[in-house]
């Protein structure tokens, strides 16, 4: 009885870890250059929350970063990326996929 | 025209471009973006007086400004400014007091702005853009009264198409804002009469109060703001000769508070005439104060 429990958190731990693994969104950190005042950041928001599988944008003024969390699935296209923060009038310095969040305690290795 | 208010209202069609953050009575150099809108309000109202002569005129002008601009590309950025008038002057004639009035839309202002250098680091940009526009005769040139026809200067409008050009430069940091400008206006002849030049230059220091220090995401800004306008006007011309009694120069500061957020800006300053050197019994300019909001979409 007691090797049954235990395959069957193996089991159960297995599977929220694959779809966890699966559904973890990717968010991705820009580092925008001349990005310093409260009126510019909503150009920025609104141009790469127009490109396709955008889901979050969260701004950070003081350290001139943009952190854009994808839809379920969807990549952040590095070229769509610099032109829309070109297009808000500002200029991409880089762009790099941010660490995985941590998913909080109880999660399967 | 009175030259004080002459100098406010060229300060207002070379403000024009100014819907974004940063100075209050005139230009700057930052980003309208690709696609988007920013729409600006100002209520302003100026008091000139201080006659020398027996007719002891006083003048004052309301004006509710309405700017609408637009980012065509990342670089380029058309505004469209409107202004509401109403114009006001006092006077003593024959031993009786007179009061001549007009309130109407004025001339519609219609400028370019394209930027032309662009320096982007972390935290920090630095812009020059230089403008064009022209100023169309919209507004009303002949209104009338009981005692005829009304001055040029209380007039909602100038009834001619003039010219305005410049450059700005614009320093933005994430603890304060340099503008600078450089504006000129050319006005031409309608009804024999034709206002004087008006060349100015402006400078602009917003200096963030609050926060202090900055903290996560978007906080709001609020700036203390300090500028300076050297405005001249040149001698207004009727019937083909100088009025001895228009035109000169102005040095306005103008403190004031800006309170900045991701949507919206609302604002305040008085320009204060520190030095004012006018020709003849020009008007001399006591204050103009300015209130307004601007968003962008």
């Amino acid at each position: 009885m007691k090797r049954i429990v235990q395959i069957m958190v193996l089991v159960v731990g297995l599977m929220v870890g694959t779809a966890t693994a699966v559904a973890a969104p990717q968010t991705y950190k820009l580092r925008v250059d001349g990005l310093s005042c409260p009126f510019c950041a909503y150009g920025i928001e609104k141009k790469l929350g127009a490109l396709q599988g955008v889901g979050r944008i969260e701004v950070d003024i003081a350290s001139g970063t943009v952190a854009v969390t994808m839809a379920e699935g969807a990549t952040l296209d590095e070229a769509a990326a610099r032109k829309a923060v070109k297009d808000a009038g500002f200029s991409l310095r880089s762009l790099e996929p941010a660490p995985a969040a941590p998913q909080g305690t109880g999660q399967a290795k | 025209m009175k030259p004080a208010l002459k100098s406010v209202l060229a300060v207002l069609c070379l403000s024009a471009a100014n819907a974004w953050s940063a100075p209050i009575t005139f230009n700057t150099a930052l980003p309208v973006h690709e696609g988007g809108w920013v729409l600006r309000e100002q209520l302003v109202f100026m008091k000139a007086g201080g006659d020398p002569t027996p007719a002891r005129r006083d003048m004052e002008a309301t004006g509710l400004v309405s700017v609408l601009g637009y980012g065509v590309t990342p670089d380029f950025a058309l505004f469209g400014m409107l202004p509401w008038f109403d114009k006001l002057l006092d006077m003593r004639m024959g031993g009786q007091h007179l009061t001549r009035r007009k309130a109407g839309v004025g001339d519609l202002t219609v400028l370019g702005r394209y930027t032309v250098y662009q320096r982007d680091v972390p935290g920090r940009t630095l812009r020059i853009a230089p403008f064009l526009g022209v100023k169309a005769p919209t507004g009303e040139d002949d209104a009338r009264d009981r005692l005829g026809r009304l001055p040029p200067a209380v007039q909602a409008g100038s009834g001619s198409w003039d010219v305005l050009g410049g450059a700005v430069l614009t320093w933005q940091t994430l603890e304060f804002e340099i503008d600078s400008q450089v504006s000129y206006k050319v006005n031409r002849e309608a009804r024999s009469f034709e206002a004087g030049n008006v060349a100015a230059l402006d400078a602009s220091l917003q200096y963030r109060l609050l926060p202090r220090s900055l903290g996560a995401g978007v906080p709001a800004f609020l700036y203390g703001v300090l500028e300076a306008s050297l405005v001249h006007a040149a001698r207004d011309r009727v019937g083909g000769a100088d009025d001895p009694n228009s035109g000169g120069t102005i040095l306005f500061l103008t403190p004031g508070l800006q309170y900045v957020t991701r949507k919206w800006i609302v604002e305040a300053g008085v320009q204060l005439p520190v030095i004012q050197h006018l020709h003849g019994t020009a008007l001399e300019s006591d204050y103009v104060l300015t209130v307004g909001f601007r968003m962008n979409f």
